[in-house]
Parts: C-alpha cells; sequence; structure tokens
C-alpha cells in the first residue's frame, strides 16, 4: 500500500512542478486525441447519415461490416498499418512511420466504425417525420440532412465523446506506429505502460492521472455544449 | 395544377398495390376533399401529389405537362404537404415558421411580413416563442398548417388538418384557408375523415377506399335552400317532404347517414319524423359481409341504408320489395 501512497505525492508533485516532460506528453496526447476525433467525425458522421438514411443493395452488409470494426482489436489494426507504412509497405514512401501522424491514422482507424455505427444509430433514433417535413418544406439534401442532424445533436455528442475516448485511451496501435520515442510519439498510454516497466510507479501515476482529467474535461465541454438550448 | 393518371402504387416492390387508379387532378384554384377511412391510401396519394414519391407505375402531369422523374425535385418547393402528425423543429414556433422561408431565401423583412400574416390569420401570436414540448396536440397543428401557409406555394396538401383540434379552432384553419383563396389562386387538397368539414369548404369531394378513387361521394347528399326559420323545416327533395331540425336558413347541403336509417316493412311507431314507403333497387355488402346497404327508391329520390346481414335477412329483402326507411329529423345533417 506505501508504494500507492509514494506513487500518489510523486504524482501530485509532478503535475504541480510544472514537469516539462509530462507536459509536453499530455499535449502530444491532447493534439492526436484532437486531431483524430476530428477526422473520423467529419468521416464518420456523414458516412453514419448515409447507412442509416439511404437504402442501397449491400447496406446491411455495409452495417455489418461498420459494427464488427467495432470490435477490431487495436494491436492488429496497428499491425497492418505498421505494414502498411514501414519502408517495404506500399505507404513507405510518405515516410510517417514512428510520427505523430501514423498514431493519428491509426486512431482514426479506430474510432471511425464508432463515429459511423454510433451516429448511424443516433440519426434512426431520430423521428421519420422531422426528414419527411424538411423535404414537404422545400429543403435540399443538404439542409434535410442537417435538420435532422440537429435533431439528434444530444446523441451524436455521445457519438464524438465516444470517439475521443477511444483515441485517448488507445495504446495498441501508438505504440507499435509511434514508437514510443520519447519527445516525439511518446504519449500518455505509451508512457505510463513504459515507466510502470521500469518501476517509476509516481510518474505513471501521474501521467494516468492526466489522461483521466483531459477525459473529464471533454467530457465536462460536451454536456455543457449540449446544454445550452432546449427543445 | 397537378395531375395523377394511370397510377397504381405499392410500397418496397410489394406485392400490395396501396393505390390504383387512373386520373386524380387538382384544378389550379380549388379544394378538392379526400374522404375514406384509415388506410384507405389518402396520405399516400397525398404523398404522391406532394412530389415526394414517384408511382411505381404511372406519371405526373404539371400544368397539362409530363414532368420526367428528374425534374420532380425542382417542382417540389410549389408544393407542400401538412401530415396528419405534424412536427416541428428544434426550436421556436417562430424559427418554425421561418424554416420554409429561409428555404426559399426570402428576405428578412418579407418573411416578418408574411410570418405576421399568418399568425393573425390563425391566433398563433401567444405561441410565437413557445417551443414543441410547450404546444398541445391542437396548437402544434395549427402552426403546421401556418408553417405551410406562410409558404404560399401552388399546392397545398392537408392530411387531417383538423384532427386534434376543437370545433372553433378547426373553424379558423379553415376560414384562414378561405381567406387565403380569397387573397391568391391555389390548389389544396384536404384529407378528413370528417365530411362536415369536406362539406363545407371543399369545391369536390373524391372518396378513396383501398386505393380506388370512388366515383361516388358518399351516400345521401342533397344540395337544398333552406326556408328562415328555426326548429324543424319541412324541405322538399323529388316528390317527399324531409322533416330537418336546424337553425340554418339558404344554400345548404344536406346529410343522412346511412347508419342513422332503420329499415323496416311496415311503418314503425317511433319518434321519427321522416317514415318514407318506397321499394329496394339493390343491394351491396359490406364490412366484409357483416353488412348490407340497401339502396331503395323513395319518392323519385334514392337513399341508402345501412343495416346487418342478419336483419336483412330477417326483412326478406330482396328487389322490388316494398321497404320503410325512418330518421329522426335531427339525424339529417346540415353542412
Amino acid at each position: 500500500m506505501e508504494f500507492l501512497a509514494e506513487g500518489l505525492r510523486r504524482a501530485w508533485a509532478l503535475l504541480l512542478g510544472g514537469d516539462a516532460e509530462v507536459y509536453g506528453i499530455a499535449l502530444l496526447t491532447l493534439k492526436v486525441a484532437v486531431v483524430a476525433t476530428i477526422v473520423s467525425c467529419v468521416l464518420g458522421l456523414p458516412l453514419g447519415y448515409f447507412l442509416a438514411t439511404r437504402r442501397f443493395w449491400g447496406r446491411r452488409a455495409a452495417l455489418t461490416v461498420v459494427n464488427t470494426a467495432l470490435a477490431f482489436p487495436t494491436v492488429v489494426v496497428g499491425l497492418l498499418l505498421y505494414g502498411m507504412l514501414s519502408r517495404r509497405g506500399p505507404l513507405g514512401g510518405i515516410g510517417w512511420l514512428y510520427t505523430w501522424q501514423a498514431i493519428v491514422v491509426g486512431d482514426v482507424l479506430l474510432a471511425l466504425p464508432i463515429a459511423a455505427a454510433l451516429s448511424a444509430a443516433a440519426i434512426q433514433g431520430v423521428d421519420p417525420r422531422i426528414r419527411r417535413t424538411a423535404e414537404t418544406l422545400g429543403a435540399g439534401r443538404w439542409l434535410t440532412a442537417w435538420t435532422v442532424t440537429r435533431e439528434a445533436r444530444f446523441a451524436l455528442a455521445a457519438v464524438i465523446t465516444a470517439a475521443f475516448g477511444q483515441v485517448v485511451a488507445e495504446i495498441g496501435t501508438a505504440m507499435i506506429v509511434g514508437g514510443n520515442i520519447r519527445g516525439s510519439t511518446r504519449t500518455l498510454t505509451t508512457a505510463v505502460a513504459l515507466y510502470t516497466s521500469q518501476g517509476d510507479f509516481g510518474m505513471a501515476l501521474a501521467l494516468g492521472l492526466i489522461l483521466v482529467v483531459l477525459a473529464l474535461l471533454v467530457n465536462i465541454a460536451l454536456q455543457v455544449l449540449q446544454g445550452r438550448g432546449g427543445g | 395544377m397537378v395531375e395523377l393518371r394511370y397510377v397504381r402504387h405499392r410500397y418496397d416492390r410489394g406485392a400490395r398495390v396501396v393505390l390504383d387508379f387512373e386520373q386524380f387532378a387538382l384544378p389550379k384554384n380549388g379544394v378538392v376533399a379526400l374522404v375514406g377511412h384509415n388506410g384507405s391510401g389518402k396520405s399516400t396519394l397525398l404523398r404522391l401529389l406532394a412530389l415526394l414519391e414517384t408511382p411505381t407505375e404511372g406519371f405526373v402531369l404539371w400544368n397539362g405537362n409530363r414532368v420526367p422523374p428528374r425534374e420532380l425535385r425542382a417542382l417540389r418547393r410549389r408544393v407542400t404537404l401538412v401530415e396528419q402528425r405534424p412536427v416541428l423543429f428544434r426550436g421556436t414556433v417562430r424559427e418554425n415558421l421561418e424554416y420554409g422561408l429561409r428555404v426559399r431565401d426570402i428576405s428578412h423583412s418579407a418573411a416578418n411580413g408574411i410570418i405576421g400574416d399568418v399568425v393573425e390569420r390563425l391566433g398563433l401570436g401567444p405561441l410565437l416563442h413557445r417551443r414543441r414540448h410547450e404546444l398541445s396536440d391542437g396548437e402544434l397543428q395549427r402552426v403546421a398548417v401556418a408553417r405551410a401557409l406562410a409558404l404560399r406555394t401552388d399546392v397545398l396538401l392537408l392530411d387531417e388538418p383538423a384532427s386534434s383540434a376543437d370545433r372553433a379552432a378547426a373553424g379558423a384553419l379553415y376560414r384562414a384557408l378561405a381567406a387565403e383563396r380569397a387573397e391568391r389562386p391555389f390548389a389544396a387538397c384536404i384529407a378528413s375523415h370528417q365530411l362536415e368539414d369536406a362539406y363545407r369548404w371543399a369545391d369536390d369531394i373524391r372518396a378513396l377506399a383501398e386505393g380506388r378513387l370512388s366515383p361516388v361521394t358518399p351516400e345521401n347528399l342533397f344540395r337544398v335552400e333552406l326556408p328562415p326559420g328555426e326548429g324543424v323545416k319541412q324541405v322538399r327533395i323529388g316528390s317527399v317532404d324531409f322533416a330537418v331540425m336546424t337553425d340554418r336558413v339558404g344554400p345548404v347541403v344536406l346529410a343522412i347517414p346511412p347508419t342513422d336509417i332503420f329499415v323496416s316493412r311496415e311503418p314503425l311507431a317511433s319518434s321519427a319524423r321522416n317514415v318514407l314507403r318506397g321499394r329496394v333497387i339493390g343491394f351491396s355488402i359490406e364490412l366484409r359481409g357483416a353488412g348490407v346497404q340497401v339502396r331503395a327508391e323513395v319518392g323519385g329520390v334514392e337513399l341508402i341504408a345501412t343495416i346487418t346481414a342478419e336483419a336483412a335477412r330477417d326483412l326478406a329483402l330482396g328487389p322490388g320489395t316494398p321497404v320503410v326507411f325512418s330518421f329522426k329529423a335531427s339525424a339529417v345533417r346540415v353542412f
């Protein structure tokens, strides 16, 4: 038990002391998570809307693929992406292996199915009369989509939260394609794993606390946004 | 204005035909009432007229010209439909009224003027800043009609627009429509199960049953001129005097609901003020064999009564059988 208390004391000291390495890791994690969340939602939300509202051949198969991808192991995604980005891989030329961009790509691959599947469910939950009413009032495709999306905004905010939660806590792909390089691709999760294995429990705990606080702050921000404007 | 021809419509490539008729037209400046039971296809027909769906078979004419499917979308802004159970979007009543106007790029000041008009006509002033969860069903329906009226489309389609309104609110709604018609020509189609609304406000009535348009409007309708006075009035139709209880005066439509007519072989001692002798001229089976419509010729007038199949058997009715139709003066509805 004593090492836990010692760990907490050290974590507190690191956080209050403004340790440059700790804050560097936290900032990189935040950057990767925000970019990956934005990209996955920009792609996933329209995809979810499309899957929810359009009837096309193979729609059920597409939904099955997206739902299956929800449970895709992160290390497998990391491994496949490593194969693509490595020097001998088809995308080796862009030189992204062991960069923060590679971690973003891995995170997007993991968060995209979440954004698409959950937003499809959110849109399907909107009263179908909303879409029909927008059409009867003369709205075109884009305005109809926007009107329906506005109705589902609480559920869609939860989708964004879930996507952010996935990318900020992800370790498998970050470790494989990021390489956990100090000052370059070390994120909170990979750093926690490293410092724990090195026996630096205080540092690991400090980083873990920051991770929790980050997740909490983003959730609070989204809840505040949800709370604005009534029915 | 808008016309459907040779329509056979199915849903989701299903085998069941939900609409099947040769022609349905809305005149440029006329109100057509569409009557029929639930599930008769009224709402589907309105969706086809609203250009929201294309008929599985058949085509759409706009001002007499056939509209290719790819051009339907462009014409859609000239039609609007208020669904039977309308919904409002998130936001205030005012924002809802503005929605379609913004779609049409109408300037803010012009939109304010239009909204002011419809708000006044439908008495929505106190509701303008309310949100959908703060409205009753009747108020919500009125807002939805106002939202449609504000668009000043060439075609206005209303699916049971007064189903949640009380009589006074329904009257206000139809008066608003009449006022709009007095200002500008437009085609309107109102699906309603309230026959009274149909008779009073429509220029033409079409009946829909199981997806087919019936050339016959609902039974026992007579256009008459009511004399001045109050209470029970005698009105001559054909060679028969009908007793009618009403305070109305002048041109009206009388409707005798077929289910309110007693059928007997001999006159009954009863409170009915209308006891008419005639002869059976035909039958039709309805309600899957449980009911029978008896058509009789009474003093040069054809009347229809609905009775149970069992009653028809007990009375041993057949073509040419002498029969007595009885109904109360208060059963005659005046529109």
